[in-house]
Formats: C-alpha cells, structure tokens, sequence
C-alpha cells in the first residue's frame, strides 16, 4: 500500500474511534444528566 | 545547588511518589468504599489523578537516569531495558487508571454522584495497576542495588517492551508521521475545548450556559489522551531527543501545572453552575486565564522542541 495512503487510513481510523468513544460518552453524559 | 539538578535527581526523586502516593489512593479509596463517604471518595480519586499525572515526569525522567549510568561498572543494561518495560506497562495502566478516576470526579460535579459501577471499576483498575507498579519499582530498585537482587537476573512476562516499541517505530516508516497527524488532531481537539470553556469564563460568550460547554469537557480530555499517547510514542522511540532537551523539560512542565489547573476547574471550581449571562467569579476567571497562557506554553514549547533544543 503507498506511503501516504496508509497515513491516511491510519489517522482516519484512529480519529474514527476518538469520535465513537467521545460520542457514547457524550450519550452517556446526556441519559444521566440531572434535570 | 539547584543548578546541579538533572533529570536523574528528578527520577531518583519522582520513582517513590507512584508507589507510596497509589497506596495512599488505594486507602482511601477503600475507607470511601466502606464508608460511602463523598468527600473520601474525592479525596481518593484525587490522589490517584494527581498520582497518574505525575508518573508521567517519573517514566520520562527514567530514561535520562539511564543515559547517566548504563555504562557504569556493575549496572546491566538487560536489567534497565526489563525495568523500562515494566515501567511503561504500569504507565499505561496508571493512565488509564488516572483517566478512569477524572471521569469520575467529573461524574460527581456534573450529576452530584459517582456511579458505583465507576468506582468498581476504578477499584479494579487500582489492584492491577499497583501490582504492576510494585513490579516495576522492585527491578528498578535492583539495577543499584545489590543487596536485593536474585541469583539470576530479573525477568518480566512482558520484557523489555520499550525498546521492542522503539525498534518497531524505528522500523516502520508510516508511524512516526501518522503519530504526528495524530498529535494534531488531538491538540486541536484539546485547544478547542480549552479556548470555549476559558474564553466564556472570561466573559465572551456570555449568553451560553457554562453547564452547557461543561459536556464539552470529555472531547478535550480524549484529545489530551490521543496526545499522550502519540506522544509517549515519539519519546520512547527516540528519548534521546527529549531527555538533554530544555524546551521539552518547559513543555511537560507547563503541561503538569495545566492539567492541575484543569483538575481544579471540571472538578471542584463553582463556576459551572453559571447560568447564561452570569460573570464568572474572578478566581474562575484567574484559572481560566491561566490556563490559556499554560496551554499556550506547552503549544510554543513543543513546537520549539527542534529550535531551543536538540531535537532533530
């Protein structure tokens, strides 16, 4: 795989996974937050 | 004196706090634990950030100790490299422990409780990581000692990991420059966060609630933990870079006191209850600005890594 497209793909999926963890966080913030 | 301060002094320092002060952690917590005591559980929580957080100059520091004495008469390199691996596993394990610990404390100001499933598994994460950490002190202990080594040399289950990391990055071409765009990401997203909180704390943007931009927190934290990481990742592959260099010593220096101001601010500051077009209280804004200037800092000094220091 080139050089740079493999950078690509790795920084894509690892700020890919950064986003799901940070989004059910956030879920989870908002199902338990006080009124 | 103080001129005379090395990065070893400061290891040979720092190596006592992740031992005693997670036993300190771990004796609170569990006091919390039978009591069901709010404020024993903060305290406990606390100190365990605090721990994790300052574990960081410890594990840094470590390989700065090793330039200085792994030629010496008696030392044995192989010992170093099984006392290293040791270390960066309870490092990751203190992190995440510490991470785990925040969530919690934040859990607390933001609901007005910390879920038992939070603190069971903050518990949990305690026993494994002091293990590993009371592995990691031993060895350590034994590369200048003697008096307490085995007949045959100390071994680990996982070795010397950090150098095997360090052959990998060094090995693999795509790693270090996808750990850079990473490093990017996280800081935007770190910066982000810091630069709403703070600047609506200073009075801009005064009609958004601040408990509003307080669920925002944990975006920035993620973007902290990404570039810990990343971070962690250059450092091991080539501490060299980092050990002689003074603006990496400023960055991580101005790092730890952001984060302190960081654990002061989503954890006991009264601030979040501000409602939209309140002012902040001045010792809020004091923080707030503060913190911008610290994380301002840690930005300038890590980008003059390679021009006031030696790297690369």
């Amino acid at each position: 795989m080139p050089f740079v497209l493999t950078i690509f793909l790795v920084v894509l999926g690892v700020t890919a996974l950064v986003g799901v963890l940070g989004y059910l966080i956030d879920r989870s913030v908002r199902r338990h937050d006080r009124p | 004196m103080i001129s005379n301060l090395t990065p070893t002094h400061i290891h040979l320092l720092l190596n006592h706090f992740p031992t005693i002060g997670f036993s300190i952690g771990i004796g609170l917590l569990i006091g919390a634990l039978i009591s069901k005591s709010d404020d024993l559980k903060k305290a406990a929580l606390t100190v365990l950030v605090a721990v994790a957080l300052l574990t960081f100059p410890t594990y840094i520091s470590g390989n700065a100790a090793e330039e200085a004495i792994q030629n010496t008469p008696g030392v044995s390199k192989s010992l170093i490299d099984t006392h290293e691996g040791a270390a960066l596993l309870s490092f990751i394990f203190m992190e995440i422990t510490g991470a785990v610990s925040w969530l919690a404390l934040w859990q607390f100001h933001r609901r007005g409780q910390i879920t038992s499933r939070t603190l069971w598994t903050v518990a949990v994460l305690v026993v494994i990581t002091m293990g590993l950490v009371t592995q990691a002190a031993n060895i350590g202990g034994e590369i200048r000692h003697p008096e307490i080594r085995l007949a045959t040399e100390s071994t680990t289950v996982e070795g010397p990991i950090g150098r095997d990391l360090a052959t990998w990055v060094k090995a693999v071409p795509w790693v270090w420059p996808a750990c850079e765009s990473l490093h990017f990401v996280g800081l935007s997203l770190l910066m982000g966060v810091v630069l709403l909180i703070d600047l609506r704390m200073l009075g801009f943007m005064k009609q958004v609630s601040v408990h509003a931009l307080d669920r925002l927190i944990p975006w920035g934290v993620l973007g902290f933990g990404l570039n810990m990481v990343t971070g962690m990742v250059f450092f091991i592959a080539a501490p060299e870079q980092y050990t002689q260099n003074i603006a990496f010593f400023w960055k991580v220096g101005l790092m730890i006191l952001a984060v302190f101001n960081g654990l002061y601010f989503t954890v006991y500051d009264k601030a979040w209850a501000l409602a939209p077009g309140d002012d902040a209280p001045p010792l809020s804004k004091a923080m707030a600005a503060s913190a911008l200037l610290l994380w301002v800092g840690v930005m300038y000094y890590g980008s003059m890594l390679p021009f006031i220091g030696n790297a690369f």
